[in-house]
């Protein structure tokens, strides 16, 4: 085992794996099944609506439940999160234009990543801002605002005090589309490796090359 | 001379009797027959009539002795039964409809219609339509029944008339109605429907309608309906939308299109497509008024808590999701061409 990993480090521990493809799994469902639900009259990919919907409520309840092991595991297991997700005052000064001039300038002249993930830091400044935004506003108001969905009728009361049902819903949908776009720029920023599916193999086995860091993913 | 004057007179006098007692007679049966009928204590609960919900009633229009003609001026002194009216002689044709259903086995007409309460589907909420089929149709077995293919049960049973789906009617039109937010100072929770005396605190001097139909035309505009849903002073008010039938049919068939779904939760569906406000009168009925005609989905736009998935999804919101989901491909898209366009430099 060590001799296998000799060169590798240990970077994506198997309770982040298992959320990691839970979750896409997850949100791929989401996204197809949204696209029925909201072109009923277009689109019938899982035959009728009511088929749609379940799988929809079913997909969301994986992830708003696969997000809150997520957070449980980072917060109170290996007690990593602020340090992983939360940008330090250095990222903010120089760190996050620093990874943007890496990868809308540098890397294209074949300089190499300036920041080199570790278990402990495993997202380049850059990386964090976003998964913050992601993490801790898009994922919690997009799952939030999809129970209340769910339970309109008990939930009623709560719903008109947001701001009425259809506010609610618009939310959700835009926010639902930030997290769709935000895929294809995942997927590709994960093309970036040592080889393109380096750190895609990475997420799947746990372990990442330590020589030849290459380029971070997003 | 003197004797035919008097004779004229005595003629007149018949004449003006003959053509207007019965007149005179039935507008005092009315009265009669309530002085006693409204008092519970006098006639007991089989035989109370609520006398403020009865002349409300188109029922009451006709007066009693259309329906009780046997009423005699010595009832019930007289000892005489007194028949009623079969509610067949004037609804013939739902009587119809509705004596070749199974339901007719199992309820007359006034099991389900009290007919010194009942009022055209146009002055009854949707709820109110449900009390029928609840006196025999269990709430607890209504909802496991749904809940077993239909998502949202709770929520389709609490918005939508039973008769919504179980019943042949073809068209359909919503009809929005005021609720208000329930006092927690009386431990309540939720909206209910607004009487017409809760609107009375909010119009004040002003009919009730005000509230909603600024320019009092009886006739809701959309300006009209987004200033109501905007105006702070009616931040506990909200519109409900009930899908009604627009005409009412007694075949109580559940056609095979109320089973899919996209019958409602498609984008502008026919059957959504006209639109009222029910506003409560005195009496506890409703009247309609109508609200911009052709232009439900825009009213269902206007009205903050009433979304249908599918069916009011607007359009703006989605060219806005659109253009966000195409701006994730811009990274893939632009970096990768340029990646590709300067691949050497990274062969090291």
């Amino acid at each position: 085992m060590a001799d296998e990993h000799q060169d590798q480090i240990y970077l994506q521990p198997i309770p982040v794996r298992i959320w990691h493809w839970l979750n896409a799994f997850g949100i791929i469902t989401l996204t197809v099944t949204s696209a029925q639900i909201r072109f009923p009259e277009y689109i019938t990919w899982f035959g009728s609506y009511k088929s749609a919907i379940y799988l929809h409520n079913t997909a969301g309840f994986v992830v708003a439940i696969s997000f809150s092991l997520w957070f449980f595991y980072y917060t109170f297991v290996v007690r990593t999160m602020a340090n992983l997700y939360v940008p330090k005052v250095e990222d903010l000064k120089s760190g996050i234009l620093r990874q943007v001039k890496f990868y809308f300038l540098t890397y294209f002249l074949g300089w190499e990543n300036p920041h080199h993930p570790t278990p402990d830091s495993k997202f380049n400044p850059m990386q964090k801002s976003v998964y913050l935004a992601i993490m801790f506003v898009m994922m919690p108001l997009v799952s939030l605002s999809g129970i209340l969905l769910t339970n309109v009728d008990p939930l009623r009361g709560l719903i008109v005090m947001i701001g009425g049902l259809k506010l609610l819903a618009g939310l959700h949908i835009l926010l639902a589309c930030c997290l769709i776009a935000f895929i294809p720029t995942h997927v590709y920023l994960a093309t970036l490796g040592r080889t393109p599916t380096d750190h895609i193999k990475t997420m799947w086995t746990g372990w990442e090359d330590e020589e030849e860091h290459g380029e971070g993913h997003e | 001379m003197k004797r035919n004057c008097k004779l004229n007179s005595l003629w007149f006098t018949l004449l003006i009797v003959v053509l207007f007692a019965p007149l005179s007679v039935g507008a005092m049966e009315m009265d009669d027959c309530l002085g006693c009928h409204s008092d519970v204590d006098e006639v007991g609960d089989d035989l109370f009539i609520d006398g403020d919900k009865f002349l409300t009633t188109e029922h009451a229009d006709m007066g009693c002795v259309t329906c009780h003609e046997s009423v005699t001026d010595e009832h019930p002194d007289d000892g005489e039964a007194v028949f009623n009216a079969d509610c067949l002689d004037c609804h013939e044709e739902l009587g119809g409809q509705y004596m070749a259903t199974e339901h007719s086995e199992n309820a007359t007409c006034s099991d389900c219609h009290n007919p010194h309460q009942v009022h055209g589907i146009e002055a009854v909420s949707g709820p109110d339509m449900n009390q029928q089929c609840g006196q025999c149709h269990e709430a607890t077995d209504v909802m496991d029944s749904h809940a077993e293919w239909l998502p949202q049960a709770s929520l389709h049973i609490a918005k939508l008339p039973c008769i919504t789906c179980h019943t042949s009617a073809e068209n359909y039109e919503i009809v929005l109605n005021i609720t208000q937010k329930q006092k927690k100072s009386e431990g309540l929770k939720g909206y209910r429907f607004s009487s017409y005396a809760d609107l009375k605190e909010y119009s004040g001097e002003k009919e009730i309608h005000r509230i909603i139909d600024i320019d009092g035309d009886n006739h809701i505009s959309l300006a009209e309906l987004r200033t109501f849903n905007r105006n702070p002073a009616y931040s506990d008010l909200h519109l409900s939308g009930t899908m009604v039938p627009s005409k009412v049919s007694h075949d109580l068939t559940t056609l095979d299109n109320r089973f899919d779904c996209t019958f409602c939760h498609a984008s502008g569906p026919g059957s959504m497509q006209t639109s009222f406000l029910a506003l409560p009168i005195e009496g506890g009925s409703y009247q309609r008024m109508t609200v911009d005609e052709g232009a439900m989905l825009d009213t269902l736009y206007g009205t903050p808590n009433f979304y249908m998935t599918g069916s009011t999804r607007s359009a703006t919101l989605n060219i806005i999701g659109l253009i966000i989901i195409c701006c994730g491909f811009i990274m893939p898209i632009g970096h990768g061409t340029l990646r590709f366009l300067t691949r050497k430099n990274r062969q090291h």
